[in-house]
């Protein structure tokens, strides 16, 4: 459904897409992860014919984005970061003038808000001004917003933010039905478990490129399959507890990271008594212990680091 | 005509947003409430603004022409008239006593009625150009009409000027015509052994076709304002009198209607912020429409926002809407084309709604004051009087002014008009440049 090939968005000599290639098929749910910054916005901004590239290809349903904007963007569905809706009006008017823009009229416009309002649980509220709106039903009612002309593809770009937990599960739940119906859906967020509870298969953007791409089971399978336990201990115990580590059972490898000594073993639950022991012999309280089993976030960390971004 | 699908929406958000009807609609009605109880009219009764001192050097000029002409000026209670001889007039006006001195020239009895030119001067107070800029716009104007009566009169009955002032009999043509009609008989009859009978006769009947004639040609368009004008001056009568409403609530108009446009444009920048602007860039409509649609609506709020003000102004202070339904229309049409072009130029060239506002404000607050918003035109320098032209609200205001105070037509009104949709046609044209500028270089996502 979307060819992304060798694309390249430039701001001045700044390379904010930097030669990222992808594709997405009809019905999957793709999910763009990378901190901020990372030109997530930038590839959707492309991708939804709102930003032209300096590079490469992108085509979404066989028609070039750059060459057929028009074709492209009757195929598309946009759900910004922003609530993108006019909040001194009500729901309906909100959803009734998106549709109108999309060339909805009359009965076919009054059943398809209808028919949205109720997906996303606001027909009590249709005739309510959105900036009386909680979060949570902004949010729906912006997701709504993206799909009253029924599109074949939507990009979905952060729609959790800044809402409660419910809410962000009611959300979650109406985009994995939406993408159960059949709807080609592209998912960026920083929020990983969202990525990991709804995608098909993850892209990772960094610094303008893609440093990873594939199903979430083979990308966390390439930070291997061993828990992490890390020690908090003084300095000048480290060297012990490293050496009496090695010899425990399981065991794979033992380091230091971030001033904890980092043992890395196929079941680190399993070697709680024998570091209690280790540590009640050498007089030392345990202060802190972090057990990190393989997952989305652990090779999201492993390929973006954990430095701080603007 | 999907454009106006967002056109519609955004008057309806007008609509919807209260605060935004406040200062775009009640502001300056309230404004103009307050002008009616400072300066009186309409509902408040008949002009009570404290009159403007004005002295009038008339030196040689008879006295019943004197009294003409204080009456004409009383009738428009604005003045306060004093006749002095040059000297104090002089005097006067330096010490700040009156607002103006008006000059005329010893023969000015004669020159108004004969076919000389009048030249008079008028000594204007610099400290107070207010008033001496109402002075002058005002005389100016009714010296304007009283020529072009004049002219008009001359060019109906050239006769006039060549007939001898003596009526039959050695009277007076008023003295004959006094009474009634049996009166005017019986001094017909005693003048029947005068062989001069069939002279006056004919004179009689030549006279009673004039005034048929006269009584045609107000009823013909093209004349009446030229005709109607010499009526007015010389008499005095209802229809000359000078509401100063027509003078202020145009230039209060066209200020509150750059903000509010502004007000109103600025919501680019909101849409853009907003994530709006981006959706209706990926719906079916092109993004010219999507630009000329909000345009549209720029252009027909800033000309409800002018209508009201108008209509309001003509409810509660009388204030003249023009000499027919279409006039002012067009001038309204015109003027809000303009600001919305203008203001969506300048909304477009900025990069934040921050520097819009800085940018807009400023504009306004230029335009407003070298356009004639603050100040009327009279008063300022001649360098504003060339700079003036290159703002629209220059052009707007002298339109409006035509209209409202002149009470002209559209078809005298030509130049603002043409000057405005001029101004209307090269913002518009340059805003859609910029913005396909910022689109095509990813500026609107």
């Amino acid at each position: 459904m979307i060819q992304v090939k060798d694309l390249v968005k430039k701001y001045g000599a700044h390379r904010a897409v930097d030669g990222i290639s992808f594709e997405v098929a009809r019905g999957e749910l793709f999910g763009l992860l990378g901190p901020n910054g990372a030109g997530k916005t930038t590839t959707i901004g492309v991708l939804a014919t709102l930003l032209p590239g300096n590079g490469g290809s992108v085509t979404v349903g066989g028609h070039d984005v750059a060459r057929e904007p028009g074709a492209v963007r009757s195929l598309l569905g946009l759900v910004p970061q922003e609530i993108a809706l006019y909040t001194d009006l009500d729901a309906r008017t909100n959803l009734e003038f998106w549709g109108k823009l999309h060339g909805l009229d009359g009965t076919a416009l009054r059943a398809r808000v209808d028919e949205l309002l109720e997906l996303t649980d606001l027909q009590e509220h249709a005739r309510q001004k959105v900036e009386n709106f909680s979060g949570g039903m902004k949010r729906r009612l912006n997701l709504a917003a993206g799909l009253v002309h029924s599109p074949e593809v939507l990009f979905l770009d952060e729609p959790t933010v800044g809402i409660d937990a419910q809410a962000r599960s009611r959300l979650l739940e109406l985009i994995g039905e939406l993408s159960a119906q059949g709807l080609t859906v592209i998912y960026t967020t920083h929020y990983l478990e969202e990525a990991e509870q709804l995608c098909d298969r993850i892209g990772v953007i960094d610094k303008g490129r893609l440093v990873a791409v594939g199903d979430k089971e083979d990308l966390i399978s390439q930070i291997g399959d061993e828990d992490r336990v890390r020690v908090d201990v003084p300095a000048e115990a480290r060297p012990g507890l490293a050496a009496a580590a090695m010899g425990w059972t399981g065991v794979e490898s033992v380091g230091e990271r971030r001033k904890k000594v980092e043992i890395r073993a196929r079941d680190g639950g399993a070697l709680l008594p024998e570091l209690q022991s280790w540590l009640a012999a050498q007089g030392l309280p345990l202060s802190q212990l972090e057990v990190d089993r393989p997952n989305l976030e652990a090779l999201y960390l492993n390929l973006t680091g954990r430095g701080l971004r603007e | 005509m999907r454009l106006l699908i967002v056109t519609a929406k955004d008057l309806r958000r007008v609509w919807s947003d209260r605060k935004a009807l406040v200062i775009n609609l009640a502001l300056p009605l309230l404004l103009t409430f307050i002008m009616g109880l400072s300066f009186g009219g309409g509902m408040f009764g008949e002009s009570k603004i404290s009159a403007i001192p004005l002295a009038i050097v008339g030196e040689g000029i008879p006295e019943q022409f004197r009294e003409q002409v204080t009456d004409a000026l009383d009738e428009t209670g604005f003045f306060a008239v004093d006749w002095v001889d040059s000297t104090a007039a002089e005097r006067q006006v330096r010490e700040g006593d009156v607002a103006a001195a008006l000059v005329l020239p010893e023969d000015a009895f004669a020159r108004i009625f004969s076919a000389d030119s009048l030249a008079v001067v008028l000594w204007k107070d610099p400290g107070s150009p207010l008033k001496a800029g109402i002075v002058e716009q005002i005389l100016d104007r009714g010296l304007g009409r009283l020529q072009a009566g004049e002219a008009a009169y001359r060019s109906l009955w050239p006769e006039d000027e060549t007939t001898a002032p003596d009526g039959p009999g050695g009277m007076s043509w008023d003295e004959f015509f006094a009474g009634d009609v049996v009166d005017v008989w019986n001094r017909w009859r005693d003048l029947g052994a005068d062989p001069t009978l069939t002279d006056v006769g004919d004179q009689l009947l030549a006279r009673v076709d004039r005034q048929f004639a006269l009584a045609d040609a107000l009823e013909t368009e093209t004349i009446v304002m030229e005709v109607h004008g010499k009526a007015s001056a010389a008499a005095a009568d209802d229809d000359s009198e000078f509401n100063l409403f027509d003078y202020f609530l145009p230039g209060f108009a066209v200020f509150f209607l750059m903000f509010g446009v502004s007000a109103g444009v600025r919501d680019l920048h909101r849409e853009r912020h907003n994530g709006t602007l981006q959706r209706q860039l990926m719906s079916p409509l092109s993004p010219v429409q999507v630009l000329a649609g909000k345009w549209l609506a720029a252009v027909l709020q800033g000309m409800i926002q002018l209508l009201a003000l108008f209509v309001a102004g003509s409810l509660l202070f009388g204030v003249n809407l023009g000499p027919d339904p279409y006039s002012l229309l067009v001038v309204v049409t015109v003027t809000a084309a303009a600001a919305a072009g203008l203001f969506m130029l300048l909304a477009l060239i900025s990069p934040t709604e921050k520097i819009m506002d800085n940018l807009s404000t400023t504009v306004i607050l230029v335009s407003a004051l070298i356009g004639g918003n603050m100040i009327p035109m009279e008063a300022m320098p001649p360098w504003a009087h060339t700079v003036g032209r290159w703002v629209f609200n220059y052009w707007a205001n002298l339109g409006f002014s035509g209209v409202i105070a002149d009470n002209e037509s559209i078809l005298v009104q030509r130049q603002p008009v043409l000057m405005l949709l001029a101004a209307a046609v090269v913002f518009a044209g340059a805003s859609l440049v910029v913005y396909s500028l910022r689109r095509r270089r990813g500026g609107l996502a």
